[in-house]
């Protein structure tokens, strides 16, 4: 079995903590994307990639599907605003809000409490380390699992 | 959280949205315990199957979530009305036990049907362990009501037999150029699949691979049907018939679908968590451990001995508590 | 860029020392593999005389919102001493949807100018002579509708295409490597790229028809050494496209750009450029039997790294991209972007704008590197790094050759891991301090003052979607109906599908119906 690095964090049950990935809008720039899956691969989360533009219907039904703790979304072509109200409107429709929802990328300053408002858990911007992003992803996720409905 | 909740249970027959994310988090229970699927079978009454359970195969890069996206669209316009699982499995890093699970990137286009199912599986660094959290999440989509689930394994090593004994049919997919298609071939793994799929037909050496393996498949025992298809999956060549040879063949294997068997496997898969069970309640048992590494460093010593010992114990019954004897020598 | 030299023009240090055109080891014959400026292998440039005779064209990329606001930044540029333009469209315009589309929204002249018809082409271009400028456009998938659209505008103000002069893109394969703007499956979009060659070849004898683009596989995380070979896999792709729908090498290649980005490793990158050069003449001679020497000529464009800007502390942004700028210049680039200090926030504001073409003026009129032909040539360090990057890139395209060539290397997705994987070392080297970046993992600042950022206005779908209405209601649709059916018929064949997309363009179709009409026939790609 694999060895663990001491930071792996564990749900409850003993499972691995499931990300979902996503690029939303037309923007096809995926480094970032690919470089945090890469991040939390080695983090030892399950990372579920679903690559660039997709829609925010598609990120809400396989967040559904792989039944997720998180959503991670990447954008830099400045349509967050858009894309981000709708992605959330869709996940209180499917009953899925309580789901943490992070956004990494090129935003504003000024626009983070908009977002922030939409209901975005975190927003992580250029030059943000591994280590903070793991740090911060899982403190944010072992405070959500506990007040997750079943 | 030792129950699995009945609300739970009861909602993942609901069709829509709220089903779905019922059978996802049964699912995630299953896979993170999968001694629960005891407890499911029993409170789900031992769901019959999806009608059919196929398997893709075949090593990395030779295609396999391509076809399975293709094969998805071919099943959908041959059975307008079936719902349809993918399970799709990929491999955990061994160092971090992480994974990046990405096969769905190449089915995208079915997201938004509501017909079709997506879940990713990580390897999670188990051999026949994965065929058990494969066995919980096919157990679930049975009891949702899919007709039909496609399995794409990891592509490498032993986990694949495994997997594949869940399903009716398999598919062992190669590719011309693909220089891992060939390793499976000599590996023998090809031996596993009903179907022997050569994929990028587009491409040059694609009929050289296929002349090859109907060459290998004569030398070979011929006990076993086989059939091997030439497909492109990315230009949409050859999938269709792909599908229904598939379902035929699976079709054919029915029997598997029938109460008695499914009893018998549901009782073979109780046997098997069992097992694993008690193969883990050995091993962290620190007096079983001790006498052991004890018997085996002793060079007069017999290991065996102890299993015999623990074995008897058991069938008097009383204890399996090894034998307290201190050897007679020193 | 021409060799334009006439009357010989003396140089001089600023001691008043003589500087001579051309450095070469002083005794011996001249290395094979170096050659003289102008001459096969090209590795210390493409003309004999390089900025002597004129220097670099300096282009900045640019464009958003609508192409009424663009128009004005173009001019801006111009009055400032820029030489060329360089348009960026929005996503919405580079994957070929409408701007009232459901994907578009939110999307409408955010990372470039919308444009949804010819109308809205004629308002990017107005004031601008078409026949004296060159113009640059950053357009794959939908290039050659873009590049209708542009001789469709020139027509309509009496310019033949003949005159133009410019580069479309047009590199579809990086698109599905690196930059995600694809809209249809590989090989229906190599035809479309296949046509547009035909057609320059035929009528627009000023015009490079392709720009193939290492700059975003860098972008992506490659390396150097990736950046070329995947590059340069690409010019083969495509040329044996071209090769086998009819058309002779030396009536196309000698129209073949480049693009790649420059970044900080002042001598690796520098010495890319001369790599690059060197293999490619060497491809075309010793692969493609090309004899036009033009035809062996690497002809690149640069752009300063974006990746490399760093949000923390912007204005150290400036000295990268002079570094960045100045190894493009040593490498012989004939055309250069500076970015702005400000890209990693938001699109430049006019003042960092400003600040980037003066980067390059200084560069070209003031630090004397115009005054020899690769200067660098002839360094231990230079000539080594240059031969390594040579054979290292050869190499990794000898192994793509064994996949079957470029699409197959794609399709399977060997490419993108080779990408990834680079893209995670770097980032994970600089996690450990094993590489710096000043300002974000060294010599950082706490509380950073927010700087200023250009805002591209909001809630343009609105406005691109009225224009796009007005122009429905006033169009001949029957016009518009005919020219899109005929469009369609001749995709399912091997027709030349230029001369239709200019009728459409004429007819006032928009972008999206006119893609949308070719998805019919073609597909629709799926990420790979």
């Amino acid at each position: 079995m694999s060895s663990d690095t001491p930071a792996s964090p564990r749900r409850p049950d003993g499972g691995r903590f499931r990300i979902l990935i996503a690029k939303p809008g037309l923007d096809g720039h995926d480094r970032g994307a690919k470089y945090v899956a890469n991040v939390l691969r080695d983090a030892g989360f399950e990372v579920i990639y679903t690559g660039i533009r997709r829609t925010p219907e598609q990120i809400v039904r396989a967040a559904l599907q792989e039944d997720v703790d998180a959503i991670g979304i990447s954008l830099l072509s400045g349509a967050h605003m858009t894309l981000v109200a709708r992605l959330t409107g869709l996940l209180a429709e499917h009953g899925a809000d309580h789901l943490p929802l992070f956004v990494g990328g090129v935003i504003p300053e000024s626009d983070i409490p908009e977002l922030k408002a939409l209901g975005v858990c975190e927003v992580y911007g250029p030059g943000t380390s591994a280590r903070t992003l793991v740090e911060s992803l899982t403190v944010h996720l072992e405070k959500h699992v506990h007040e997750r409905p079943a | 959280m030792n129950v699995l909740p009945d609300d739970l249970i009861a909602q993942a027959r609901d069709g829509g949205h709220i089903g779905m994310r019922a059978g996802a988090r049964l699912m995630t229970l299953l896979e993170n315990d999968p001694e629960k699927q005891a407890e499911f079978l029993r409170k789900t009454g031992f769901p019959s199957g999806p009608r059919l359970v196929l398997g893709i195969t075949g090593a990395p890069g030779c295609g396999k979530s391509t076809l399975v996206d293709a094969l998805l669209a071919a099943f959908r316009s041959l059975h307008p009305d079936a719902r349809i699982g993918v399970i799709a499995i990929d491999p955990s890093s061994p160092f971090t036990g992480g994974a990046i699970l990405a096969d769905r990137v190449r089915m995208m286009r079915h997201a938004e049907d509501p017909a079709i199912f997506v879940r990713s599986m990580a390897s999670r660094g188990h051999l026949g362990g994965l065929a058990l959290g494969v066995g919980g999440v096919l157990s679930v989509m049975a009891w949702m009501g899919f007709d039909i689930v496609l399995i794409e394994t990891v592509g490498v090593g032993q986990s694949e037999v495994d997997i594949v004994r869940t399903a009716d049919e398999v598919a062992v997919v190669l590719a011309p150029g693909n220089g891992d298609s060939l390793q499976l071939l000599k590996a023998g793994l090809m031996e596993i699949g009903g179907l022997i799929v050569v994929n990028k037909a587009d491409k040059d050496g694609a009929e050289a691979l296929r002349d090859g393996v109907l060459a290998m498949l004569e030398l070979a025992d011929t006990t076993r049907h086989r059939e091997v298809l030439l497909v492109s999956a990315t230009e949409n060549r050859g999938v269709t018939e792909l599908a229904s040879r598939f379902e035929s063949l699976g079709s054919a294997n029915s029997h598997r679908r029938s109460a008695e068997t499914r009893r018998e496997k549901a009782r073979q898969l109780l046997l098997q968590l069992a097992t694993r069970r008690l193969e883990h309640s050995l091993e962290n048992h620190p007096r079983i451990r001790e006498e052991l590494v004890r018997r085996i460093e002793d060079p007069s010593g017999s290991w065996t001995g102890l299993v015999q010992d623990l074995l008897a114990a058991a069938a008097t019954a009383d204890s399996i508590q090894p034998s307290p004897r201190k050897p007679s020598h020193v | 860029m021409s060799d334009t030299s006439s009357a010989p023009r003396r140089f001089f240090t600023v001691s008043g020392l003589p500087v001579d055109c051309v450095y070469e080891p002083p005794s011996g014959p001249l290395p094979p593999e170096l050659g003289r400026p102008g001459e096969y292998p090209y590795t210390r440039g493409i003309y004999p005389t390089m900025y002597r005779g004129r220097p670099w064209t300096i282009r900045q990329y640019s464009g958003f919102s609508t192409a009424e606001e663009s128009n004005k930044r173009y001019r801006y540029l111009l009055e400032r001493g820029g030489t060329g333009l360089s348009v960026a469209f929005d996503l919405p315009t580079q994957i070929g949807y409408d701007s009232d589309h459901s994907l578009a929204d939110g999307e409408v002249g955010k990372v470039g100018v919308a444009i949804d018809t010819v109308e809205d082409m004629h308002a990017l271009f107005d004031g601008i002579p078409l026949d004296q400028v060159s113009t640059s456009m950053t357009i794959n998938s939908t290039a050659a509708i873009l590049l209708a659209m542009y001789i469709v505008v020139a027509e309509e103000r009496g310019i033949s295409r003949k005159k133009l002069s410019g580069t479309i893109q047009n590199d579809i394969l990086k698109e599905y490597i690196a930059r995600g703007t694809y809209r249809f499956p590989p090989r229906p979009s190599l035809r479309l790229v296949c046509d547009t060659f035909g057609f320059c070849a035929r009528e627009m004898p000023k015009w490079n028809p392709i720009s193939i683009s290492g700059y975003h596989i860098r972008e992506a995380g490659s390396t150097a050494i990736q950046e070329i070979a995947f590059t340069l896999a690409d010019a083969i792709c495509y040329i044996e496209t071209a090769l086998s729908a009819g058309l002779a090498i030396d009536d196309f290649a000698p129209r073949l750009s480049f693009f790649f980005a420059a970044h900080t490793d002042f001598f690796e990158e520098a010495a890319k450029f001369r790599a690059a050069r060197r293999l490619y003449a060497r491809i075309m001679k010793e692969r493609f039997n090309a004899r036009d020497p033009k035809s062996l000529m690497l002809r690149f464009h640069t752009q300063t790294g974006g990746v490399t800007l760093t949000a923390q502390q912007p204005d150290n942004n400036i000295v990268r991209v002079t570094i960045q700028a100045l190894a493009a210049v040593l490498g012989g680039t004939q055309s250069l972007h500076t970015n702005a200090k400000d890209e990693a926030l938001s699109l430049p504001t006019e003042h960092a704008a400003q600040i980037a073409i003066r980067t390059q003026q200084i560069i070209a009129e003031e630090s004397g590197v115009t005054a020899t032909v690769d200067p660098l040539g002839g360094s231990y360090f230079v000539e080594n790094l240059t031969d390594r990057l040579e054979t290292e890139a050869a190499a990794l395209i000898a192994e793509i050759d064994r996949m079957g060539g470029m699409v197959s290397a794609i399709e399977s997705g060997w490419v993108q891991r080779q990408i990834e994987k680079s893209a995670y070392a770097f980032g994970q080297s600089l996690e450990k301090n094993e590489r710096i970046i000043v300002g974000v993992n060294k010599y950082r600042l706490e509380n950073e003052p927010a700087p200023e950022i250009f805002k591209v206005p909001s809630n343009l779908s609105s406005v691109q979607a009225e224009k796009l209405r007005r122009i429905r209601s006033e169009r001949d649709a029957n016009r518009v109906k005919e020219s899109l059916d005929r469009l369609e018929q001749a995709a399912r064949t091997t027709e030349n599908l230029m001369p239709l997309l200019i009728e459409t363009v004429r007819a006032r179709a928009s972008i999206g119906e006119i893609c949308n009409t070719l998805e019919k026939v073609f597909g629709l790609h799926e990420q790979i």
